[in-house]
């Protein structure tokens, strides 16, 4: 019996032993939730650690039950301690996200200026933007990530940065926008399709607020929006999107055209992985929106890739390609502003299909320490037909090559060139045909006279014909200086010239826009030039808080604006002198640090067409955005409020007698629109997740951007994303 | 507290300014807006005149420019040659159909001839005849006020061929 006991007591103690150990596995991402390898695992104070592996999974055997911290950390990251881990069971799964550590110490790196520089050693203002704010405010067009930027204002679909553009119907635009710094504008109307911006696949989006035309030439005029895609995941990595939303009724009754709700959805799937030296990106997205309004539905679909080929650790090759397929209904104005939903009568069934294809290739060629090379080439073929009483239809095909060369001098001198050409083809019925030929070559030195003190100067040449017009050549330098008073205090000084050439479209355009007006073609309209100055500060008082202030102006000389005719046509012409100027002011606040933030930016802007002695249309002199978020994982929120003045000028001769186009069109007010967002991050078994629900004009606010266009009433989106 | 105090105050002012509803419907109109009148002629009609039309301009006019659209609002069909009286009425007698008039305040009312055959757009083809004016002051023209759903009436005009008004600046 006494065997009997002993045996039945040892056999407890061994079953007790073997339940008395555990093991705490997980998983390892990023803020974007891409899997992070190599992450160092341990329990501070014993000899329990691991590793996590390529798709970022992690496990820790053997360990005695028992409450302990885990440390995880990895080299650019900032560390991150799990606390209290109660091991009591045979495993434990934890999921953790590390955060990069350039991002706690703001050392923001911006390549606009053709090369990577710290952002606060730069002399012109520069908003940079993270993706994360694409999910939290649930984007799904890149001209919505925009409206929340401080000195940038759109205008329905198009983009003005510090007033440089009022609104043209998408026909010539004043700032550059570039993918990885290869230009990304159409042949024929130079305007941007901003759904066709790769959202799931952006790195970091760099703003330059002021005239780039020194380095990026005729586009850049008003700033520089360059998108930098990240490169693909060292591991397979696949991400699911999905949102679905809704339009809430309209304010009035009498604005009730649908008794359905009004939806919109949208899907996306990318992939990522390396194979050896060759890393790739798929995606494809679709996008369905019924809209609000009648005739103002879309459908897009996308399909993108980026290959990556590393040569070796001093030259490697990108090819990127970015297929739109769309079809809309075109919403021009609305009827009146008791059907402030319905179009015009006769423009019920009127609808737009395009097909675009963008490729660019990237080769970087490292030859030594002091001289780096790059060839950027590219090709963007657009095609739009529109239905409506009259056809009509555009081809463009825009072949663009540019060699770029970086030498590094010494530690202090530094020095960036570059050479470019473009050739432009258009086909349509209302551009005519012409062709377009831009040539550009381009230098700038940067100096670091002593420690605290970096110089800035440059000059571009640009030559460019269209078709039979006159040949145009430009010459526009700039200088700058960015100067560190202290650690704190940062001044920022730049002067620059700009110019800009008409695009076909402000110049060949000849199409009736209905109600018997006319758009007709202006071939002695000439490029326009600008000279601006800008000064600013960036002051960090604490390191929760931080202020960022500038004062600029321009000066424009023949700007070419769209205007009524005494004969009553719509024709682009050149003011003789515009001049813009204004105030900026950024305040960043950690107001509890690492959880909630305050972003207040505020814009005075003061634009005179100096000739009428009058304001310049579609230009708010006051703009307010405010954000306020809260990250505490898993959670997530936010709120945003966007203010503008009453727009003072508007296209008066179209909501006037005599013609009296768009009718009730004079009605405006100023915009207040605020949205909300939360969202809640989880684990779906190992893999990542989110879901964001965002509310946006939660007011129902009616409001204009653009005369006779009601701005989306309250409208809600739910979303959800899967890693893997 | 204070960040309290500051984050409610800036909640406070974003529920304040989006409690207004923004654009509202204009009022529904049942009624037409418009003008009618009369343009009475004295003396002779001169034979190389083709064509001649009563026409508002929203202000004066200063320089060449004003003479056409945006300023010129409104022209009503052209004035048979020959004629001693000619009643009007907006509503019917719109020459150019893509041109409407609304609620306002029009400075410049005037009949004014022209030798071209065709509709000129040129300044110099005009000659003013008559001017709406204050109790028969040329000199004086008197402003048009249309409101809302309503169609002002007697907007008038005497023309003496022997007495033209003053010239707006440019002209022949």
């Amino acid at each position: 019996m006494k065997k009997l006991l002993l045996l039945l007591l040892l056999s407890a103690s061994v079953i007790y032993s073997q339940n008395s150990t555990g093991t705490i596995k997980g998983r390892v991402v990023a803020a974007d939730n891409s899997p992070l390898e190599g992450v160092n695992v341990f329990i501070p104070g014993t000899n329990y650690g691991s590793a996590s592996d390529l798709r970022g999974f992690f496990q820790i055997k053997n360990i005695p039950f028992g409450v302990y911290d885990v440390e995880f950390s990895l080299i650019g990251y900032k560390k991150e301690i799990k606390e209290k881990i109660d091991l009591r069971q045979s495993a434990i799964n934890i999921t953790v996200i590390l955060y990069e550590a350039a991002i706690e110490t703001k050392q923001v790196i911006v390549s606009a200026g053709k090369y990577e520089q710290n952002k606060d050693d730069l002399s012109v203002s520069t908003t940079v933007l993270k993706p994360e704010i694409i999910s939290q405010k649930n984007i799904h067009s890149f001209d919505d990530l925009l409206r929340y930027v401080p000195g940038v204002q759109m205008t329905m679909d198009q983009v003005s940065i510090r007033g440089s553009s009022g609104y043209s119907k998408g026909a010539g635009t004043r700032v550059l926008t570039a993918i990885d710094g290869v230009p990304f504008y159409s042949g024929d109307m130079g305007d941007i399709v901003w759904e066709m911006i790769p959202l799931q696949d952006i790195e970091r989006v760099e703003i330059i607020k002021g005239p780039a035309s020194s380095l990026y030439g005729s586009t850049a005029i008003g700033g520089v929006i360059n998108i930098i895609t990240k490169t693909a995941s060292k591991n397979l990595f696949t991400n699911f999107k999905s949102y679905i939303g809704t339009y809430d009724k309209p304010s009035y009754d009498i604005w009730n055209w649908d008794d359905r709700f009004r939806t919109f959805y949208g899907l996306s799937l990318t992939h990522s992985n390396h194979y050896k030296n060759l890393g790739y990106t798929f995606s494809v997205r679709k996008f369905d929106d019924m809209s609000y309004r009648q005739n103002d539905y879309y459908k897009r679909y996308t399909a993108y890739t980026k290959l990556n080929y590393l040569f070796s650790d001093s030259s490697n090759l990108s090819l990127l390609a970015n297929y739109l397929y769309s079809i809309r209904g075109n919403y021009l104005y609305w009827k009146d502003s008791r059907n402030a939903l319905l179009p015009k009568e006769g423009e019920e069934k009127n609808k737009v299909k395009s097909n675009r294809l963008f490729l660019s290739l990237i080769y970087d060629k490292k030859f030594s320490d002091s001289f780096t090379a790059q060839l950027k080439s590219s090709y963007y073929r657009t095609k739009f037909d529109g239905i409506a009483i009259e056809f009509t239809t555009s081809t463009a095909n825009l072949f663009r090559n540019e060699l770029i060369g970086t030498f590094n001098f010494s530690d202090k001198l530094r020095l960036i060139s570059g050479l470019e050409f473009s050739y432009t083809k258009v086909k349509s019925n209302i551009f005519k045909s012409p062709d377009y030929i831009g040539t550009g070559l381009y230098a700038q030195m940067e100096y670091n006279l002593t420690e605290n003190l970096i110089l800035n100067a440059g000059a571009r040449y640009d030559y460019l014909k269209l078709d039979t017009l006159k040949g145009a050549n430009a010459i526009t330098p700039r200088a700058g200086l960015n100067y560190k008073l202290t650690n704190d205090l940062i001044l920022r000084s730049s002067i620059g010239t700009g110019f800009r050439v008409p695009t076909p479209s402000e110049v060949f355009t000849s199409a009736g826009v209905g109600g018997g007006i006319d758009v007709i073609e202006n071939p002695n309209l000439t490029y326009e030039t600008s000279l601006s100055f800008e000064t600013g500060l960036l002051y960090n008082y604490s390191k929760s808080l931080r202020l960022d202030a500038a004062f600029y102006q321009t000066e424009y000389n023949d700007f070419i604006e769209p205007n009524l005719t005494y004969t009553g046509d719509i024709q682009f012409i050149n003011l003789p002198k515009a001049r813009i100027q204004g105030l900026e002011a950024i305040i960043d606040w950690d107001f509890v640090p690492q959880m909630f933030k305050l972003n207040i930016s505020y814009n005075y802007m003061w634009s005179r067409d100096i000739e009428r002695e009058k304001e310049m249309k579609y230009r708010p002199r006051n703009v307010l955005y405010t954000n306020i978020s809260y990250n505490h994982y898993p959670f997530e929120a936010g709120i945003d409020f966007r203010y503008w003045s009453k727009v003072e000028e508007i296209d008066d001769a179209l909501v006037e007698p005599p013609l009296n186009y768009v009718k009730d069109g004079n009605r405006r007010v100023p915009v207040y629109v605020t949205d909300i967002n939360a969202g809640f991050n989880f684990f779906i078994g190992s893999l990542p997740a989110k879901t964001f629900v965002s509310l946006k004009n939660i007011f129902n606010y009616n409001y204009v951007e653009f005369l006779g266009n009601i701005a989306p009433p309250r409208n809600i989106t739910l979303s959800f994303e899967l890693f893997y | 507290m204070k960040k309290i105090i500051l984050t409610v105050s800036i909640i406070l002012l974003l529920l304040i300014n989006g409690c207004d509803k923004g654009i509202e419907p204009a009022d529904e109109i049942t009624t037409p807006t418009g003008f009618k009148g009369k343009v009475t002629f004295s003396e002779n009609w001169n034979n190389n005149i083709k064509r001649t039309h009563l026409v508002v301009f929203k202000k004066p006019i200063n320089k060449d420019e004003d003479f056409f659209p945006p300023n010129l609002t409104f022209v009503i069909d052209s004035i048979p040659k020959g004629t001693s009286q000619f009643n009007y009425n907006s509503l019917e007698n719109n020459y150019i159909e893509s041109f409407s008039i609304g609620q306002g305040e029009y400075s410049y009312v005037v009949v004014a001839q022209s030798n071209s055959p065709e509709l000129s757009l040129l300044r110099k083809d005009w000659v003013v005849i008559g001017v709406y004016c204050e109790n028969g002051d040329q000199t004086k023209p008197k402003k048009l006020i249309i409101d809302a759903g309503k169609i002002s009436e007697n907007i008038n005009i005497d023309v003496n061929f022997n007495n033209p008004p003053p010239q707006p600046p440019g002209g022949m």
